[in-house]
């Protein structure tokens, strides 16, 4: 069976993705649960450059807990404050 | 080996620029968090300032740099199949990415510049300066390192079984991308 999961969908997945966060925003969208949904968004774009982009789906998990680990870290800490401030 | 086992495989590229990008990561980091947490005390001017912020010319510029992003995974897939002119093609439009990502980014700032705003306009513009004009800078670092790859490419330094040197300089380039795709819906978009 053809796999659909390869880098080119993956470039045409994160192009969709940065038009519906520009939509929401552009829409003047704004809440925690918007919040959340835009940091979802970088969550998964995030994730396809490293493991997709950088490569690091096969490597050891101590580089996979360090990148994986700034990615959610940071949007965690976002996600709170923006909690705080609802 | 069992079916169980998963082949583990190196770090592309050379293991230092790794390091310098797990230090660069964390110094963006930092710089986000700090935003977020001065935000909880200036809501409503930030707020208030993000609305003046060009949110086209930041979606076009997260267009830009995903694609060129893409052009280099291209780059690094064409140069294993030993596929040399397509290697330095695919990097001269990924050059061709960075160079518009700084172009946009260049007409956004004579905007806000125009208008006499400048670090000490308030914090929500201190911030927004400082971390894409600090962003900036990254681009344009990654774009001399891209350039430098071509010209070895030209030379004929990769190939196949060497190109350690070319996965240094795109991961570099991916670093720059992923900063990007946190930068933009934090300072443009969230709020």
């Amino acid at each position: 069976m053809k796999s659909y999961y390869n880098v080119h969908m993956i470039w045409a997945a994160m192009l969709a993705l940065t038009g519906a966060t520009y939509t929401m925003g552009r829409l003047d969208f704004s809440g925690v649960d918007v919040v959340f949904l835009l940091l979802l968004a970088s969550l998964v774009k995030g994730s396809f450059i490293i493991r997709d982009f950088m490569d690091l789906k096969d490597v050891s998990l101590l580089w996979k807990v360090i990148m994986y680990g700034w990615l959610w870290s940071i949007c965690i800490v976002i996600a709170i404050t923006y909690v705080i401030s609802s | 080996m069992t079916t169980t086992e998963i082949q583990l495989k190196p770090l592309p590229g050379d293991l230092a620029i790794w390091f310098f990008i797990f230090m660069e990561l964390l110094v963006f980091g930092l710089f986000f968090m700090v935003y977020a947490v001065m935000r909880l005390q200036n809501i409503e001017l930030f707020n208030h300032y993000q609305l003046t912020l060009n949110r086209e010319l930041g979606a076009a510029n997260t267009v830009l740099l995903i694609t060129s992003s893409y052009f280099v995974v291209r780059a690094v897939g064409a140069i294993r199949q030993n596929k040399i002119n397509q290697c330095i093609n695919w990097l001269y439009a990924a050059l061709l990415g960075g160079a518009g990502f700084l172009i946009l980014k260049s007409v956004e700032y004579v905007g806000i510049f125009s208008e006499g705003i400048s670090l000490t306009t308030n914090t929500f513009y201190m911030f927004y300066l400082s971390l894409t004009m600090f962003h900036f800078l990254h681009v344009v670092l990654g774009m001399i390192i891209l350039f430098a790859i071509v010209i070895n490419a030209k030379r004929g330094a990769y190939n196949a079984d060497d190109h350690i040197g070319l996965e240094t300089g795109a991961s570099y380039w991916h670093m720059v991308d992923l900063v990007w795709i946190i930068l933009f819906p934090l300072v443009y978009l969230i709020r």
